[in-house]
């Protein structure tokens, strides 16, 4: 697994080149890997559904606990079937869309990876794997999303997805790290198996609650769902693959994986009950208000999102059976009628529902598509969809507390559901019209191949449960519920409650699809609506921030060297009083008068050169007069260094002051004049800040001095340097050697700081130019 | 600041701060001395150079002049790169006369190209320890004892990175700061 997971890398990079040198036959060569890989996850099915798990190891950074490792169960391998399946068919289906894209190579390698990466989260056996590839997914689908990268809405659409998905992310990786402290562990397995610990953990709030946010901005969940609809910017290909059937599932995989270890709790239940609930009505409220294929698609997927996350919160035996078939359902024919919406925008121009008519005539594979994928949609008798919302109903009937609240909402969405289905299998191809929406040019096979086939599974799986379907499922659900499952899929189950209120379903669907257009009438009435909705807000954030940034750099970046350095010293005075004074030992002055009248000759003479260069510096009225007087004290200080047997120290001070006056000689005439830039009334506050710095410095000098020195280190690296550094300079060995990385980073500080001061300087004169 | 004095001193002085500051650099590692001192003291001698004669004058001096060919679009990448490097070597005699008359337009590498020179050299000494699947930046010595260079091993490389990186900031700054 971790080889495919390399490979598909690997096949990501080369996709262009495949690309240029495959020409259009490129997407028979790209398949080849999400179809072995597919064949190769086919290959472990009798594994799993012998109730074993497939786990592999690769330590990467086992220090922290921080491993590659695969974890492949009945629930990963759901997703991961569909995942490379799903890529298969997009990749081809994507040769058709694009075809002829002068960035169709760039778009299959970013495709590839972002199926690599998905594949990557729903078999990582360790969190922080886990994360990776789930930040992977944000950052390819952000590439995906902004694919046009020539229109502004793409762009917008791409960042605001990217900082949504992300800033969940980050949420995220706080989860983890509070799960991982309460399970002491990183890895998924142990993690599986302490859910009681877990659960009654300190910690386990907080990591819910950061956990729930991750899932729930990835899944499109109320508040966050906004991302979704504006993310259908990106090309059809895109939004059939990522925001029908994976990405947007990544959220509710995780809450399915770690509903072992979080699950069945009341803050739990409550809140994934509640997001779910919210995110089901309103996605369906406004599904029906949008006249826009890929819009009204992206809202009932927002829907379909909140049905799967509050059954996974209502957590019971039915309701995650109903939970897993409802999800391949869904992914079957939301991605099928993604598709067909791409194929219809592809051939007439048009995604305006009212602008499409009659078009079953001429495309007529599209139109059977979406037929049997509506059908689906609807929950028709002999389909695959049917058996899913018969599982909901029922889940949602028997939860005795919240009855009715959530069967009411999960029939809510049924309704529209119902609408929507009739609005895209049945209004814009089938409805008799006198004028036809006039096609561009016929739909190929690569456009109607790949749907045809989704929408034919569905209706398999739906005659054919037990057969195909069902093992998998059973092991599925037993990942999340922790024993095993029993459950048969079957068509018929009699006249029932559940089939009746499937019939009401129908009618009621029925009637809204008859009123859809006056609808449509009055949807433009809420739109004040959404001007406060999330949406907005999100862009009127986005739109502050730069502002906020530019007051808040200016209150800290005065531009004045003096605010600087003062803020530096007492900050430094500050910390070193707050550890020092409740804790440090006392200073003792008594019996060391003796280094004060053992002072050597040489030493008072370079005090006092230093003290009178101090009194110079403030009496001297020119610039020139202070930039030596500095050099004086800088020189002696550097005989200070020679005295007390640093060679190597005095040769950089002396080098260091020598350049700094050759500087500033250089730069000199075009310093502005010399002033007295602070009043009169400021100088005690300078003063006393320096007064400040000084004594804390003394201080500190003082209370080393009091202990003797007798550190290992220096005889450790006097005998280390030469036997194992080869050298006799222990300074330089420890630069060059022992510490390298250090001096490694400190000059790329260096190189960094040129560079700024090459631009900064370069900056300035370009605006001179300008002006 | 041309005056003669200077001028003709700074000629002489210059291969002397050169080899002066190569040799603090080898000695660095048993006495004191070392990468950034080197540097240091190297750049100082062009500083004065520069003072002399004015920044220009240092690059034409003292950086190399290469021609980069140009691209033609029926030839590849690699074709381009081998002739730019046939012109530069055994054709540079001919190529330099051209460039001297202005035939063909040449780049000079910069001191930012020593500064990147230097990272990648002190970067890149690490690496030898990480192929030898030992921990980054690992000293590999080798056995041979060299007069003045002393033993020839991967921190020497990594201090002559740090010599070109010291030497490229301080010219770039100072040509900057003189520049404007």
């Amino acid at each position: 697994m971790v080889l495919a997971l390399v490979a598909g890398l690997a096949v990501a990079c080369a996709a262009p080149l495949i690309h240029r040198l495959a020409g259009s036959r490129a997407y028979l060569l790209l398949m080849l890997l999400p179809l072995s890989i597919f064949g190769y996850l086919l290959s472990l099915l009798p594994t799993i559904l012998a109730g074993q798990v497939l786990s592999s190891y690769y330590p990467w950074v086992p220090s922290l606990g921080i491993h590659l490792d695969i974890y492949l169960d009945g629930l990963s391998l759901l997703f991961a079937l569909l995942i490379s399946g799903f890529g298969a068919l997009i990749i081809a289906y994507a040769a058709g869309y694009l075809k002829g894209h002068p960035l169709l190579g760039r778009f299959y390698g970013y495709l590839i990876m972002f199926m690599v990466a998905m594949l990557g989260v729903v078999t990582a056996g360790n969190l922080f794997s886990l994360f990776v590839f789930w930040e992977l997914t944000s950052l390819s689908s952000y590439l995906l999303i902004g694919f046009k990268h020539d229109t502004e809405d793409s762009r917008n659409s791409a960042l605001q997805a990217l900082l949504v998905t992300g800033g969940g992310g980050l949420a995220l990786m706080g989860g983890f790290l509070l799960l991982s402290t309460a399970g002491g562990s990183l890895s998924l397995p142990e993690l599986l198996e302490q859910g009681d610990l877990i659960r009654t953990h300190a910690l386990y709030l907080p990591a819910l609650a950061l956990i729930c946010l991750g899932a729930f901005t990835k899944s499109a969940q109320f508040p966050f769902h906004f991302w979704l609809p504006n993310a259908m910017a990106a090309p059809t290909p895109v939004s059939a693959y990522l925001h029908s059937a994976t990405m947007v599932k990544a959220g509710v995989y995780l809450l399915a994986r770690l509903t072992p270890v979080l699950g069945g709790t009341d803050p739990w239940a409550y809140s994934l009950l509640i997001v779910g609930g919210t995110t089901t009505v309103l996605g369906a409220f406004l599904a029906i208000q949008q006249s826009d294929l890929k819009a009204i698609l992206a809202y009932t997927t927002i829907s379909a999102l909140g049905i799967l996350v509050s059954m996974i919160g209502l957590g019971t035996a039915p309701a995650l059976e109903a939970m897993v078939v409802f999800l391949l359902a869904h992914a079957l024919y939301k991605g099928t009628l993604f598709m067909v919406a791409g194929n219809v925008d592809h051939a007439t121009g048009s995604r305006q529902i009212k602008q499409l008519r009659g078009l079953g005539r001429h495309m007529r594979p599209t139109a059977l598509a979406a037929a049997l994928a509506a059908l689906s949609m609807a929950g028709m008798l002999p389909f695959f969809g049917f058996i899913g919302k018969e599982l909901l109903y029922e889940a949602a009937l028997e939860e005795s507390t919240t009855r009715w609240a959530l069967f009411g909402l999960t029939f809510f969405s049924g309704i529209i559901f119902v609408a929507v289905a009739l609005v895209l299998g049945y209004r814009i191809f089938w409805r008799k019209t006198p004028t036809p929406t006039p096609l561009l040019h016929a739909d190929g096979p690569l456009l109607y191949l790949p749907p045809l086939l989704l929408a034919g599974l569905g209706l398999l799986l739906g005659v054919l449960p037990a057969l195909l379907v069902t093992p998998m499922l059973r092991r599925a659900a037993e990942a999340m519920l922790g024993e095993a499952q029993t459950f048969e899929l079957t068509l018929w189950h009699g006249v029932n409650l559940v089939l009746l209120l499937s019939g009401l379903t129908m009618l009621l669907g029925w009637v809204l699809y008859r009123a859809t257009d006056r609808l449509h009438a009055l949807a433009p009435r809420l739109a004040p609506l959404y001007h406060y909705g999330p949406n907005n807000l999100f862009f009127k954030g986005v739109k502050a921030l730069p502002g906020a940034a530019a007051a808040l750099t200016g209150a800290i970046q005065t531009g004045k060297l003096r605010n600087y350095i003062a803020v530096i010293s007492l900050t430094l005075v500050g910390f070193v009083a707050y550890t020092l004074i409740p804790n440090g030992p006392p200073l003792v002055l008594a019996d060391r008068w003796h280094l004060v009248t053992n002072v050597r000759l040489y030493e008072v003479v370079l005090i006092l050169l230093i003290l009178a260069a101090l009194y110079m510096l403030h009496r001297s009225k020119s610039r020139l007069t202070s930039i030596a007087i500095l050099g004086i004290i800088g020189y002696s200080i550097a005989v200070f260094f020679i005295l007390f047997g640093a060679p190597d120290i005095a040769a950089t001070q002396l080098l260091i002051e020598t350049l700094t006056v050759v500087l500033f000689v250089l730069v000199l005439h075009k310093l502005p004049a010399f002033h007295t830039l602070s009043a009169i009334q400021q100088k005690p506050k300078y003063i006393a800040v320096s007064v400040l710095f000084g004594a804390a410095m003394t201080y500190v000098l003082l209370l080393v001095k009091q202990f003797p020195l007798d550190s290992p280190l220096k005889e450790y690296f006097g005998q280390a340097s030469y036997l194992q550094g080869q050298g006799r300079n222990i300074v330089n060995v420890i630069l060059v050697d022992f510490r390298a990385l250090d001096t490694l980073g400190e000059t790329t500080v260096l190189a960094v700081a040129a560079k700024g001061i090459f631009a900064l300087f370069k900056l300035k004169l370009d605006q001179e130019e300008r002006l | 600041m041309n005056t003669l004095i200077l001028g003709t001193a700074i000629r002489l002085l210059v291969p002397v701060f050169q080899l002066f500051s190569l040799y603090i650099l080898f000695r660095g590692h048993n006495h004191p001395g070392g990468g950034f001192i080197g540097g240091l003291i190297g750049s100082i001698g062009y500083i004065f150079y520069a003072m002399a004669f004015g920044p220009k004058s240092v690059v034409d001096m003292f950086f190399m002049r290469l021609y980069v060919e140009d691209r033609a679009d029926t030839r590849s990448r690699s074709q381009q790169l081998l002739q730019t490097i046939k012109k530069n070597t055994w054709q540079r005699k001919k190529t330099l006369e051209q460039l001297k008359k202005g035939e063909k337009k040449g780049i000079h590498l910069e001191p930012m190209l020593l500064i990147a020179t230097g990272l990648l050299l002190a970067a890149g000494s690490g690496l030898a320890g990480l192929l030898l699947q030992q921990p980054y930046m690992t000293a590999l010595w080798t056995d041979v004892y060299l007069p003045i260079l002393g033993k020839p091993g991967t921190p020497i490389l990594f201090d002559l990175g740090v010599y070109l990186m010291v030497m490229g900031v301080v010219l770039k700054i100072t040509f900057i700061m003189s520049e404007e």
